[in-house]
């Protein structure tokens, strides 16, 4: 009976130390958080919850690496049953006599097993297929988790299997047999027979064990969980719940501090930023899709996120704090990021990387240091407007040579209002194309318009190399111009601006409809406007990070590819997993230090592996300049052509396609 | 150590030169105007020197315009205080009697080093700093390039011709006009630009200026075509060809 005792003291003392040790930790994470930024993340309640209902039971992020996926559900999983058997163990020792039953007991002993599977799954992930994206994670934190939860769940069954042998002498009540429905204890037990432990000492001795490996090391486990990267058992489920929910291209949220969006200290994060910081589980499936860590420069989403972490965790300790741009998080890495977000689409807990690191981009603009060439592109935007150090009078330029001219739309009245951007307008490679859409829309009678030199770069990629100052002052040209014209949509060809116009601009009260031309060229194919004919290729479809990712913006490129016959093979990474091309957040304009394989390069390598592919389609401009150079420097131009959606269409429609062009014939 | 740097702003070369082909004048007012690519790099050599010995940078513009942006790009990226001298300037005003201002400027102020761009893509013949040095009998150096400051002593390099660099000493008060800064010119995010604006003010110095001996410029004249660039195409072959054709019939190969 004595030992009875022994045990219901080392639960309430245990549970007092680790509980204390658990509040604490949480009260320093709660108490930097109510320092930080403000951000909204309690609206939509409905949306959010079926969102975490969806991401935390049905696992939906998690099962896209299926093999861990599988392994955490089963893992997972276990963690509900473990409150049953809480109760279970609990109630045993301190109302004599208690039991959940056999059914529960039998469901207890069938996620034991799975749990085992779970983490034998687990510990060959680790040991054996050892993926490249735990490279920087802390491995030993992982092994020691696992081994408490194994160490949990065969307590579970160790103590259960002596039960009925020690009930008589530590509870004093009388010995109820196992269920053979409690399959594991009762296997155990039969083991214990046959080595006939079933003595009153050696049974006591047994549930003891079983008993301290189940439920004092749940209390250890507690204790442990704030140190560890599995504070996610915790946070994972609040942080999918105050998740980012839209629009989902939008950067920078309303109302924007007034201090500007600079991170140099933990006070300049929100408290979702905060939060995300100790919810990250250093699973690296964030390094995995980062096309700057595929390209062998030092950026790795993951890291930023356990740097920061490391870094909280000196400063709450009493060290002085470190600058977290360009100390904690060092130049190299801030600058090397592309902002395609693939890192926060493959986040199973929904951390935010991007805003993070435009954040602290934006510190060290603030203290001058940013790549000289991309300084120089900073300039020509606000001097001229635009990144090519144009004069801004030559932005129509392009315009020279069509039979028709085009309406300007600061004078006269449109349908559509086209928003050409910088590329299209200034690039010598890509005029033609843009000409091209320009001879598509006559063709299809439609009545448009542009803002001439009315127009300057809408300022998507000022704001994500962090200069807001500059992305404002170009909104607000931009928002002048438009406002005095009369349109009913804008349409436009270029992702970038897109997601400017009708994500980043909505904080100025801009609300107007936008199209991709991918969009609108639907459209008009189904009010047949063009005479079509197959083209009857195979072709591979590259999704531009700001078109997919940033707008959602997946179907109308496919369906306008089905509608000129063309034959969609998909890549390996597409959709909402596609490979970046390397030129957003400003990449395009800066230099290429450490790059070992560029991001353009390994993409149309992915597009060589399909079978019978002949052509790789692209939707923005910006594509167009990335992997006509990569097809050409990879020495790939005769097996594989790289066309824009315009040529397509225009093609299919019999218009001809200028021999600058790499056209599909 | 206090260091004053002197600011202009020229012609953006981005945007075509305005020129009244009938009379040969600019036309300034239809000209965008941005600072001199020289000036700053004079800055940023002073903005290193605070960094690195704690010294006090001024930056100054005679007042030509539209200066007060350029001021406030200074002050954003670290210059502790922007003066603008006031009178009857214009962008067409001479250096002559811009230095004039200057070194006037300079007499009622006690400064220990000016710095300055070498020249300005408006004048190229880098008279201002010289002038301002003459006016005030002090110690004058162009095409400077690494300053430092040891002690009293004022470091500074020079390179000649075939790469041959000479290093000097001087004590304040000195002029310099600069080559190059170390390091590329920092940038000034356009929110600290405007924070500026908000919390700091730009002295105005009433510098109406003395009469000076001026040239006059007549007239500007646009560039004039001479001769064409042949472009060669075809395969590699005939272009190789064709090289080789031209190097034969200008006798600058052998054989």
């Amino acid at each position: 009976m004595a030992l009875r005792y022994v045990l219901m003291a080392a639960t309430v003392v245990l549970f007092v130390v680790a509980g204390a040790i658990f509040v604490g930790r949480f009260w320093n994470i709660y108490q930097v958080m109510r320092k930080s930024r403000a951000t909204i993340r309690t609206d939509q309640i409905g949306k959010r919850l079926i969102s975490t209902i969806e991401q935390v039971f049905a696992h939906k992020r998690m099962l896209k690496v299926r093999y861990s996926g599988v392994l955490h559900l089963f893992i997972f999983s276990g963690f509900v049953v473990l409150l049953i058997d809480v109760v279970g163990s609990i109630g045993q020792v301190f109302s004599p006599g208690f039991s959940i039953g056999p059914v529960l007991g039998m469901i207890v002993d069938i996620w034991v097993g799975l749990v085992l599977i779970g983490v034998a799954m687990a510990v060959y992930q680790r040991a054996v297929i050892k993926p490249e994206r735990y490279h920087g994670s802390d491995e030993t934190d992982g092994y020691i988790i696992l081994s408490i939860i194994t160490c949990i769940v065969v307590g579970i069954v160790v103590h259960e299997s002596f039960y009925p042998y020690a009930a008589g002498p530590i509870f004093g009540v009388k010995a109820v047999a196992l269920s053979p429905m409690e399959f594991l204890a009762y296997g155990l037990s039969r083991i214990w027979v046959s080595l006939g432990w079933t003595g009153a000492t050696a049974a006591s001795i047994g549930y003891a064990v079983g008993y301290t490996m189940d439920i004092l090391m749940i209390w250890v486990f507690l204790a442990y969980l704030p140190y560890s990267k599995h504070l996610h058992v915790f946070l994972a489920i609040p942080n999918i719940f105050v998740r980012k929910m839209g629009p989902h291209g939008e950067l920078v949220t309303a109302p924007v501090p007034e201090e500007g969006i600079a991170i140099r200290s933990f006070r300049d994060l929100s408290w979702k930023d905060v939060l995300d910081l100790y919810t990250c589980t250093e699973c690296g499936r964030c390094q995995a899709v980062c096309p700057a860590h595929a390209a062998g420069q030092p950026l790795s989403p993951k890291m930023v996120i356990l740097e920061l972490r490391e870094a909280l965790k000196k400063e709450l300790s009493g060290e002085p704090p470190i600058p977290l741009a360009g100390g904690v998080v060092s130049q190299e890495e801030l600058w090397a990021c592309t902002t395609c977000g693939a890192c926060m689409e493959a986040c199973p807990v929904f951390i935010e990387h991007v805003p993070k690191i435009v954040g602290m981009r934006a510190a060290l603009l603030e203290d001058g240091e940013i790549d000289k060439t991309a300084q120089k592109v900073l300039v020509g935007w606000d001097r001229q407007g635009n990144s090519f150090g144009q004069p801004l009078k030559k932005r129509p330029g392009w315009t020279k040579g069509l039979e028709i001219s085009i309406k300007d739309a600061r004078r006269e009245p449109v349908d559509w209002l086209w928003f050409v951007g910088d590329f299209a307008s200034y690039d010598p490679r890509i005029q033609d194309l843009t000409r091209l859409v320009a001879r598509l829309l006559q063709q299809a009678n439609v009545d448009f318009g542009i803002l001439y030199d009315g127009e300057s770069n809408s300022g998507n990629d000022a704001l994500r190399i962090g200069e807001f100052g500059l992305f404002e002052a170009l909104a607000q040209k931009n928002l002048e111009k438009l406002q005095e014209a009369e349109y009913n949509m804008i349409f436009t060809t270029d992702p970038h601006s897109l997601n400017a116009l009708k994500n980043e601009y909505g904080k100025y009260g801009f609300h107007r409809p936008v199209k991709h031309y991918t969009e609108a060229f639907v459209d008009l194919i189904d009010q047949r406007k063009f005479d079509l004919k197959p083209l009857g290729i195979r072709a591979t479809y590259h999704d531009p990070c700001y078109l997919g990712r940033w707008n959602r913006i997946f179907d109308a490129p496919r369906e306008l590819m089905k509608r000129v016959g063309v034959d969609l093979v998909e890549m390996p990474r597409h959709g909402e997993n596609s490979f970046c091309c390397g030129a957003g957040g400003g990449r395009i304009w800066m230099e290429e230090v450490g790059i070992k394989e560029r991001p353009a390069d390994q993409r149309i390598r992915e597009a060589l592996t399909l079978e019978g592919v002949t052509h790789f389609v692209m939707a923005c401009p910006k594509d167009v300049a990335m992997f006509t150079a990569a097809v050409a420097s990879t020495g790939n131009e005769g097996r594989l052509k790289v066309v824009d959606m315009a040529e397509l269409l225009a093609e299919a429609a019999g218009l001809g396609v200028p021999d600058t062009l790499v056209a599909a014939r | 150590m206090r260091i004053l740097v002197l600011s202009k702003s020229v012609p953006d070369l981005v945007e075509e030169l305005a020129l009244d082909e009938d009379n040969g004048e600019l036309l300034h007012d239809d000209m965008t105007y941005v600072p001199s690519e020289w000036d700053d790099h004079a800055l940023e050599e002073a903005l290193l020197l605070k960094e690195e010995v704690g010294a006090e940078v001024t930056v100054l513009a005679v007042d030509t315009g539209d200066v007060d942006n350029m001021l406030f790009t200074a002050l954003a990226k670290g210059a502790d205080h922007a003066v603008k001298l006031t009178g009857d300037f214009d962008l067409a005003t001479s250096n002559r009697k811009r230095a004039q201002a200057i070194a006037n400027y300079l007499r009622d102020n006690t400064f220990d080093l000016v710095l300055s761009g070498v020249q300005a893509i408006d004048d190229i013949d880098g008279q201002i700093p010289a002038i301002v040095a003459g006016l005030l009998e002090w110690p004058h150096a162009s095409v400077v390039t690494e300053v430092s400051i040891q002690g009293e002593q004022i470091h500074f390099r020079q390179e000649y011709g075939g790469g041959l660099q000479a290093e000097f000493s001087a004590q304040a008060p000195l002029v310099l006009g600069i080559q190059a800064a170390r390091k590329p010119p920092r940038y000034a995010s356009i929110a600290k630009v405007r924070q500026m604006m908000k919390s700091s003010t730009v002295d105005e110095i009433d510098a109406s200026a003395d009469t000076v001996p001026e040239l006059e410029i007549r007239r500007f004249f646009k560039p004039v075509a001479a001769g064409h660039a042949e472009m060669i195409e075809g395969d590699p072959e005939e272009v190789a060809d064709r090289i080789i054709t031209i190097l034969k019939e200008r006798k600058l190969v052998r054989g």
